[in-house]
Protein backbone atom coordinates (compact mmCIF):
# COMPACT_ATOMS: atom_id res chain seq x y z
CA UNK A 1 0.00 0.00 0.00
CA UNK A 2 2.64 2.27 0.31
CA UNK A 3 2.40 3.42 -3.28
CA UNK A 4 -0.77 5.20 -2.29
CA UNK A 5 0.77 8.07 -0.88
CA UNK A 6 2.11 8.74 -4.41
CA UNK A 7 -1.44 9.58 -5.76
CA UNK A 8 -3.24 12.40 -4.50
CA UNK A 9 -6.15 10.61 -5.39
CA UNK A 10 -6.20 8.84 -2.01
CA UNK A 11 -5.35 11.40 -0.15
CA UNK A 12 -7.86 13.76 2.10
CA UNK A 13 -7.70 17.13 3.36
CA UNK A 14 -6.74 15.36 6.62
CA UNK A 15 -4.26 13.05 5.27
CA UNK A 16 -6.01 10.11 6.14
CA UNK A 17 -5.84 7.16 3.71
CA UNK A 18 -8.76 6.57 1.70
CA UNK A 19 -9.59 4.14 -1.10
CA UNK A 20 -12.89 3.71 -4.16
CA UNK A 21 -15.04 1.23 -3.01
CA UNK A 22 -17.10 0.28 -5.68
CA UNK A 23 -20.44 -0.64 -5.95
CA UNK A 24 -21.50 -1.37 -8.93
CA UNK A 25 -20.92 -1.18 -13.21
CA UNK A 26 -23.05 0.59 -15.01
CA UNK A 27 -24.06 1.75 -18.69
CA UNK A 28 -22.67 5.65 -18.75
CA UNK A 29 -25.57 7.41 -19.39
CA UNK A 30 -27.07 10.64 -18.51
CA UNK A 31 -28.65 10.65 -15.39
CA UNK A 32 -27.85 6.90 -14.72
CA UNK A 33 -27.32 7.72 -11.05
CA UNK A 34 -29.78 9.76 -8.66
CA UNK A 35 -28.06 12.75 -7.77
CA UNK A 36 -28.20 12.54 -4.01
CA UNK A 37 -27.33 8.39 -3.88
CA UNK A 38 -24.59 7.96 -0.88
CA UNK A 39 -23.50 5.27 0.16
CA UNK A 40 -20.61 3.77 3.04
CA UNK A 41 -19.88 5.98 5.22
CA UNK A 42 -22.26 7.94 3.74
CA UNK A 43 -20.25 9.08 1.30
CA UNK A 44 -21.80 10.43 -2.15
CA UNK A 45 -21.57 7.90 -4.86
CA UNK A 46 -19.61 9.19 -7.97
CA UNK A 47 -18.85 7.87 -11.65
CA UNK A 48 -15.33 6.53 -13.08
CA UNK A 49 -16.51 6.81 -16.70
CA UNK A 50 -14.37 4.64 -19.43
CA UNK A 51 -16.03 4.49 -22.48
CA UNK A 52 -19.39 3.25 -23.09
CA UNK A 53 -19.46 1.82 -19.38
CA UNK A 54 -18.90 3.62 -15.60
CA UNK A 55 -18.05 2.37 -12.28
CA UNK A 56 -20.44 3.20 -9.52
CA UNK A 57 -17.86 3.97 -6.84
CA UNK A 58 -17.71 5.88 -3.21
CA UNK A 59 -14.82 7.26 -1.03
CA UNK A 60 -14.26 5.08 2.19
CA UNK A 61 -11.89 5.29 4.73
CA UNK A 62 -9.43 3.10 5.68
CA UNK A 63 -9.01 3.23 8.79
CA UNK A 64 -11.36 1.34 10.64
CA UNK A 65 -12.68 -2.03 11.34
CA UNK A 66 -14.43 -3.07 8.20
CA UNK A 67 -17.82 -4.89 7.58
CA UNK A 68 -20.09 -3.11 9.76
CA UNK A 69 -23.55 -3.69 9.55
CA UNK A 70 -23.84 -0.14 8.48
CA UNK A 71 -21.72 -1.52 5.36
CA UNK A 72 -23.80 -4.25 4.13
CA UNK A 73 -26.84 -2.19 4.15
CA UNK A 74 -25.03 1.03 2.69
CA UNK A 75 -23.81 -1.33 0.00
CA UNK A 76 -27.25 -2.64 -0.87
CA UNK A 77 -29.25 0.40 -0.30
CA UNK A 78 -26.80 1.79 -3.54
CA UNK A 79 -27.51 -1.29 -5.04
CA UNK A 80 -31.20 -1.25 -4.94
CA UNK A 81 -31.04 2.06 -6.41
CA UNK A 82 -29.02 1.82 -9.15
CA UNK A 83 -31.44 -1.64 -10.23
CA UNK A 84 -34.36 0.79 -9.33
CA UNK A 85 -33.55 2.38 -12.83
CA UNK A 86 -31.72 0.62 -14.75
CA UNK A 87 -29.52 -2.28 -15.81
CA UNK A 88 -26.82 -3.09 -13.00
CA UNK A 89 -23.57 -5.35 -12.33
CA UNK A 90 -23.53 -5.59 -8.84
CA UNK A 91 -19.69 -5.64 -7.84
CA UNK A 92 -19.14 -8.51 -4.94
CA UNK A 93 -19.52 -6.56 -1.15
CA UNK A 94 -16.02 -5.38 -0.01
CA UNK A 95 -14.57 -4.23 -2.76
CA UNK A 96 -12.50 -1.51 -2.87
CA UNK A 97 -9.35 -0.24 -4.99
CA UNK A 98 -6.67 2.64 -4.02
CA UNK A 99 -7.92 5.25 -6.67
CA UNK A 100 -9.84 6.41 -9.79
CA UNK A 101 -6.92 4.92 -12.31
CA UNK A 102 -6.79 1.39 -10.64
CA UNK A 103 -10.68 1.38 -11.20
CA UNK A 104 -10.20 2.10 -14.83
CA UNK A 105 -7.43 -0.03 -15.69
CA UNK A 106 -8.35 -2.83 -13.25
CA UNK A 107 -11.72 -3.38 -13.72
CA UNK A 108 -13.63 -1.18 -16.54
CA UNK A 109 -11.01 -1.21 -19.14
CA UNK A 110 -9.86 -5.13 -19.44
CA UNK A 111 -13.65 -6.17 -19.64
CA UNK A 112 -15.51 -3.34 -21.53
CA UNK A 113 -16.94 -5.50 -24.10
CA UNK A 114 -17.95 -8.06 -21.09
CA UNK A 115 -19.36 -5.34 -19.35
CA UNK A 116 -21.41 -3.73 -22.16
CA UNK A 117 -22.60 -7.21 -23.26
CA UNK A 118 -23.60 -7.73 -19.74
CA UNK A 119 -25.31 -4.82 -19.21
CA UNK A 120 -27.37 -5.35 -22.47
CA UNK A 121 -28.37 -8.96 -21.46
CA UNK A 122 -29.78 -7.53 -18.21
CA UNK A 123 -31.81 -4.61 -19.67
CA UNK A 124 -35.23 -4.75 -19.20
CA UNK A 125 -35.06 -8.00 -16.92
CA UNK A 126 -35.37 -8.54 -12.95
CA UNK A 127 -33.70 -11.13 -10.57
CA UNK A 128 -36.14 -12.79 -7.77
CA UNK A 129 -35.60 -15.07 -5.26
CA UNK A 130 -37.46 -17.57 -4.25
CA UNK A 131 -37.56 -20.08 -0.90
CA UNK A 132 -40.01 -22.96 -0.95
CA UNK A 133 -39.82 -24.03 3.03
CA UNK A 134 -41.57 -27.38 3.94
CA UNK A 135 -43.71 -27.17 6.43
CA UNK A 136 -42.66 -29.88 9.03
CA UNK A 137 -45.35 -31.12 10.90
CA UNK A 138 -47.14 -31.48 7.37
CA UNK A 139 -44.67 -33.43 5.66
CA UNK A 140 -43.66 -35.82 8.06
CA UNK A 141 -47.70 -36.79 8.60
CA UNK A 142 -47.13 -37.29 4.73
CA UNK A 143 -44.19 -39.90 5.59
CA UNK A 144 -45.72 -41.82 8.39
CA UNK A 145 -48.47 -42.02 6.07
CA UNK A 146 -46.66 -43.56 2.97
CA UNK A 147 -44.66 -45.51 4.66
CA UNK A 148 -45.37 -48.21 6.77
CA UNK A 149 -41.94 -48.90 8.21
CA UNK A 150 -42.02 -45.19 9.53
CA UNK A 151 -45.20 -45.67 11.28
CA UNK A 152 -44.36 -48.92 12.59
CA UNK A 153 -41.02 -47.17 14.14
CA UNK A 154 -42.46 -44.42 15.38
CA UNK A 155 -44.94 -46.38 17.22
CA UNK A 156 -41.98 -48.50 18.72
CA UNK A 157 -39.76 -45.22 19.73
CA UNK A 158 -41.93 -42.87 20.31
CA UNK A 159 -42.44 -43.80 24.18
CA UNK A 160 -38.51 -43.88 24.41
CA UNK A 161 -36.11 -41.49 26.86
CA UNK A 162 -35.73 -38.58 24.36
CA UNK A 163 -32.03 -38.67 24.61
CA UNK A 164 -31.56 -41.98 23.43
CA UNK A 165 -30.08 -42.99 20.53
CA UNK A 166 -31.94 -46.30 20.19
CA UNK A 167 -30.87 -47.68 16.73
CA UNK A 168 -34.40 -47.93 16.33
CA UNK A 169 -34.60 -44.15 16.36
CA UNK A 170 -31.62 -43.73 14.36
CA UNK A 171 -33.28 -46.04 11.17
CA UNK A 172 -36.22 -44.30 11.96
CA UNK A 173 -34.87 -40.46 11.56
CA UNK A 174 -32.46 -42.25 8.31
CA UNK A 175 -36.00 -43.60 7.27
CA UNK A 176 -37.39 -40.04 6.95
CA UNK A 177 -34.53 -38.41 5.66
CA UNK A 178 -34.67 -40.31 2.95
CA UNK A 179 -38.48 -39.36 2.16
CA UNK A 180 -38.09 -35.98 2.61
CA UNK A 181 -35.33 -35.79 0.22
CA UNK A 182 -37.30 -37.88 -1.85
CA UNK A 183 -39.95 -35.48 -1.45
CA UNK A 184 -37.87 -32.57 -1.62
CA UNK A 185 -36.63 -33.76 -5.13
CA UNK A 186 -40.00 -34.39 -6.63
CA UNK A 187 -41.60 -30.99 -5.30
CA UNK A 188 -39.02 -29.16 -6.49
CA UNK A 189 -39.02 -30.28 -9.63
CA UNK A 190 -42.66 -29.89 -10.41
CA UNK A 191 -41.86 -26.42 -9.23
CA UNK A 192 -39.76 -25.83 -11.77
CA UNK A 193 -41.36 -27.49 -14.34
CA UNK A 194 -44.39 -24.69 -14.15
CA UNK A 195 -41.82 -21.81 -13.77
CA UNK A 196 -38.99 -22.41 -16.08
CA UNK A 197 -41.27 -21.63 -18.69
CA UNK A 198 -41.34 -17.63 -17.99
CA UNK A 199 -38.28 -17.29 -16.79
CA UNK A 200 -34.55 -16.38 -18.75
CA UNK A 201 -32.63 -18.28 -16.37
CA UNK A 202 -32.06 -19.38 -13.34
CA UNK A 203 -29.36 -20.25 -10.59
CA UNK A 204 -29.44 -22.28 -7.31
CA UNK A 205 -28.52 -19.97 -3.85
CA UNK A 206 -27.53 -21.54 -0.64
CA UNK A 207 -30.20 -24.42 -0.48
CA UNK A 208 -29.80 -27.39 2.14
CA UNK A 209 -31.55 -26.46 4.88
CA UNK A 210 -33.50 -29.26 6.47
CA UNK A 211 -36.57 -28.04 5.87
CA UNK A 212 -36.34 -26.45 2.92
CA UNK A 213 -37.54 -27.55 -0.75
CA UNK A 214 -36.04 -24.42 -3.52
CA UNK A 215 -33.77 -21.75 -2.80
CA UNK A 216 -32.87 -20.16 -6.27
CA UNK A 217 -32.33 -16.64 -8.43
CA UNK A 218 -34.92 -16.59 -11.11
CA UNK A 219 -33.90 -13.69 -14.07
CA UNK A 220 -37.56 -13.11 -15.54
CA UNK A 221 -37.98 -10.97 -18.40
CA UNK A 222 -40.40 -7.59 -17.35
CA UNK A 223 -43.16 -8.45 -19.63
CA UNK A 224 -43.23 -12.15 -18.71
CA UNK A 225 -42.85 -11.14 -14.86
CA UNK A 226 -47.13 -11.52 -14.46
CA UNK A 227 -47.19 -14.87 -15.95
CA UNK A 228 -44.28 -16.22 -13.28
CA UNK A 229 -45.81 -14.76 -10.42
CA UNK A 230 -48.88 -16.14 -11.58
CA UNK A 231 -47.41 -19.55 -11.76
CA UNK A 232 -45.84 -19.24 -8.60
CA UNK A 233 -49.19 -17.91 -7.05
CA UNK A 234 -50.88 -21.33 -8.11
CA UNK A 235 -48.26 -23.70 -6.90
CA UNK A 236 -48.29 -22.12 -3.90
CA UNK A 237 -51.95 -22.08 -3.53
CA UNK A 238 -52.25 -25.73 -4.60
CA UNK A 239 -49.69 -26.66 -1.82
CA UNK A 240 -50.21 -23.91 0.92
CA UNK A 241 -50.57 -26.39 3.68
CA UNK A 242 -47.35 -27.99 3.22
CA UNK A 243 -45.27 -25.83 1.31
CA UNK A 244 -44.46 -22.43 2.16
CA UNK A 245 -43.21 -20.38 -1.14
CA UNK A 246 -41.53 -16.73 -0.04
CA UNK A 247 -40.58 -14.63 -3.21
CA UNK A 248 -38.34 -11.73 -2.65
CA UNK A 249 -37.78 -8.88 -5.81
CA UNK A 250 -37.43 -7.58 -7.89
CA UNK A 251 -33.36 -7.29 -6.47
CA UNK A 252 -30.11 -6.37 -8.07
CA UNK A 253 -29.26 -9.43 -10.28
CA UNK A 254 -26.53 -10.50 -7.82
CA UNK A 255 -26.56 -13.84 -8.92
CA UNK A 256 -26.39 -13.64 -12.69
CA UNK A 257 -23.05 -11.97 -13.22
CA UNK A 258 -20.15 -13.92 -12.47
CA UNK A 259 -19.51 -15.97 -15.88
CA UNK A 260 -22.03 -15.14 -18.95
CA UNK A 261 -23.35 -18.46 -18.80
CA UNK A 262 -27.06 -17.47 -19.34
CA UNK A 263 -26.53 -15.03 -22.19
CA UNK B 1 -34.18 -3.87 -0.67
CA UNK B 2 -36.61 -3.02 -2.87
CA UNK B 3 -40.04 -3.31 -1.48
CA UNK B 4 -41.89 -5.21 -3.86
CA UNK B 5 -45.58 -4.12 -4.86
CA UNK B 6 -48.20 -7.49 -4.15
CA UNK B 7 -49.96 -8.16 -7.17
CA UNK B 8 -52.71 -9.07 -5.38
CA UNK B 9 -53.94 -9.08 -1.85
CA UNK B 10 -54.02 -12.13 0.31
CA UNK B 11 -52.06 -14.38 -2.06
CA UNK B 12 -50.71 -16.95 -0.96
CA UNK B 13 -47.16 -16.54 -2.56
CA UNK B 14 -45.26 -14.65 0.45
CA UNK B 15 -43.87 -11.40 -0.73
CA UNK B 16 -41.37 -10.49 2.06
CA UNK B 17 -39.27 -7.34 1.24
CA UNK B 18 -36.38 -7.79 2.88
CA UNK B 19 -35.11 -5.15 5.57
CA UNK B 20 -32.80 -6.57 8.58
CA UNK B 21 -29.25 -7.39 8.24
CA UNK B 22 -29.79 -11.04 7.89
CA UNK B 23 -32.04 -10.72 5.19
CA UNK B 24 -29.93 -8.61 3.27
CA UNK B 25 -26.72 -10.92 4.22
CA UNK B 26 -28.89 -13.58 2.66
CA UNK B 27 -29.35 -11.48 -0.44
CA UNK B 28 -25.81 -10.20 -1.26
CA UNK B 29 -23.43 -12.30 0.34
CA UNK B 30 -20.73 -13.66 -1.36
CA UNK B 31 -22.60 -12.53 -4.94
CA UNK B 32 -21.68 -9.86 -7.51
CA UNK B 33 -18.45 -9.57 -9.88
CA UNK B 34 -15.37 -10.43 -8.15
CA UNK B 35 -12.78 -8.43 -8.47
CA UNK B 36 -9.22 -8.77 -8.14
CA UNK B 37 -9.43 -5.97 -5.58
CA UNK B 38 -6.18 -4.17 -3.70
CA UNK B 39 -8.13 -4.49 -0.24
CA UNK B 40 -11.45 -6.80 0.54
CA UNK B 41 -13.15 -6.01 3.20
CA UNK B 42 -13.67 -8.59 5.86
CA UNK B 43 -17.14 -10.29 6.71
CA UNK B 44 -15.77 -11.52 10.07
CA UNK B 45 -18.88 -11.80 12.46
CA UNK B 46 -21.30 -10.78 9.07
CA UNK B 47 -21.16 -14.51 8.12
CA UNK B 48 -22.15 -16.33 11.60
CA UNK B 49 -25.85 -15.05 11.07
CA UNK B 50 -26.37 -17.01 8.24
CA UNK B 51 -25.10 -20.46 9.65
CA UNK B 52 -28.13 -21.21 11.23
CA UNK B 53 -29.91 -22.27 7.64
CA UNK B 54 -27.04 -24.93 6.66
CA UNK B 55 -28.00 -27.73 8.06
CA UNK B 56 -27.24 -30.47 5.87
CA UNK B 57 -29.07 -33.81 5.80
CA UNK B 58 -26.01 -36.29 6.32
CA UNK B 59 -25.28 -37.04 10.01
CA UNK B 60 -26.72 -39.46 12.38
CA UNK B 61 -27.77 -36.23 14.93
CA UNK B 62 -29.77 -35.16 11.42
CA UNK B 63 -31.27 -38.69 11.46
CA UNK B 64 -32.19 -38.29 15.73
CA UNK B 65 -33.72 -34.59 14.75
CA UNK B 66 -36.01 -36.34 12.50
CA UNK B 67 -36.80 -39.20 14.90
CA UNK B 68 -37.62 -36.67 17.44
CA UNK B 69 -39.87 -34.25 15.21
CA UNK B 70 -41.57 -37.67 14.06
CA UNK B 71 -41.77 -38.55 17.56
CA UNK B 72 -44.26 -35.38 18.53
CA UNK B 73 -46.81 -35.45 15.51
CA UNK B 74 -49.55 -34.24 16.68
CA UNK B 75 -50.69 -37.46 15.56
CA UNK B 76 -49.66 -38.86 18.81
CA UNK B 77 -51.63 -36.21 21.03
CA UNK B 78 -54.70 -36.65 19.73
CA UNK B 79 -55.66 -38.22 22.92
CA UNK B 80 -55.74 -41.84 21.92
CA UNK B 81 -56.47 -42.15 18.47
CA UNK B 82 -54.78 -44.83 16.43
CA UNK B 83 -52.69 -44.60 13.94
CA UNK B 84 -54.89 -45.90 11.60
CA UNK B 85 -57.35 -43.08 12.85
CA UNK B 86 -55.19 -40.82 12.54
CA UNK B 87 -53.55 -41.37 8.99
CA UNK B 88 -57.30 -41.34 8.16
CA UNK B 89 -57.71 -37.88 9.55
CA UNK B 90 -54.87 -36.91 7.72
CA UNK B 91 -55.97 -37.84 4.34
CA UNK B 92 -58.96 -35.65 4.40
CA UNK B 93 -57.59 -32.81 5.17
CA UNK B 94 -58.38 -32.40 9.12
CA UNK B 95 -54.91 -32.71 10.21
CA UNK B 96 -52.97 -31.17 7.86
CA UNK B 97 -55.24 -28.09 8.74
CA UNK B 98 -54.79 -28.36 12.35
CA UNK B 99 -51.42 -28.25 12.30
CA UNK B 100 -50.33 -25.37 9.31
CA UNK B 101 -48.31 -22.99 10.82
CA UNK B 102 -46.34 -25.10 12.12
CA UNK B 103 -43.07 -24.26 10.46
CA UNK B 104 -41.36 -22.70 12.68
CA UNK B 105 -42.21 -24.51 16.04
CA UNK B 106 -41.06 -28.25 14.58
CA UNK B 107 -37.65 -26.25 12.55
CA UNK B 108 -37.06 -25.31 16.12
CA UNK B 109 -37.58 -28.67 17.46
CA UNK B 110 -35.56 -30.07 14.85
CA UNK B 111 -32.96 -27.16 15.85
CA UNK B 112 -32.99 -28.10 19.64
CA UNK B 113 -34.89 -25.26 20.63
CA UNK B 114 -36.60 -25.32 23.75
CA UNK B 115 -39.90 -24.07 22.95
CA UNK B 116 -41.29 -27.15 20.58
CA UNK B 117 -43.93 -28.42 23.15
CA UNK B 118 -45.95 -25.39 21.84
CA UNK B 119 -44.76 -24.51 19.01
CA UNK B 120 -47.08 -26.15 16.39
CA UNK B 121 -49.97 -24.72 17.51
CA UNK B 122 -48.39 -21.35 17.96
CA UNK B 123 -48.88 -19.64 15.10
CA UNK B 124 -52.40 -18.83 13.95
CA UNK B 125 -51.64 -15.98 12.00
CA UNK B 126 -51.91 -15.86 8.12
CA UNK B 127 -52.20 -19.29 7.36
CA UNK B 128 -54.76 -21.15 9.66
CA UNK B 129 -56.90 -18.47 9.12
CA UNK B 130 -57.32 -19.89 5.08
CA UNK B 131 -60.73 -21.19 4.24
CA UNK B 132 -59.50 -22.89 0.91
CA UNK B 133 -58.27 -26.40 1.50
CA UNK B 134 -55.23 -28.20 -0.78
CA UNK B 135 -55.88 -30.49 -3.65
CA UNK B 136 -52.48 -32.46 -2.99
CA UNK B 137 -52.16 -32.46 1.17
Amino acid sequence: MTSLTDSTDVMTEEDELTGLYVYAIVADEPDRVPASLVGLDGSPVELVRHGRVAAVVGRMALDRPPGRRADLMAHSGVLDALDASGPVVPVQFGTVLPDRDAVVDDVLDPDVARWTALLEALSGRRQFNLRATYNQAAVLQEVVAEHREVAELRERTRDLPEDLAHPDRIRLGELVARAVDAKREDDAAMVMELVLPHVVSYAPRHGKGIDQVLDVAFLVDDDRRGAFEDALESVAEAWHERIRFQLVGPVPPYDFVEGDWWV
Amino acid sequence: MTVASQRRGGGYLERPAPSGLADVVEVILDKGIVIDAYVRVSLVGIELLTIDARIVIASVDTYLRFAEATNRLDLYEKGGKDLTEAIGDLQEGGASKKTSGAVKGVKKALTGGDDDEDGPRKRPAKKASRSRRSQEA
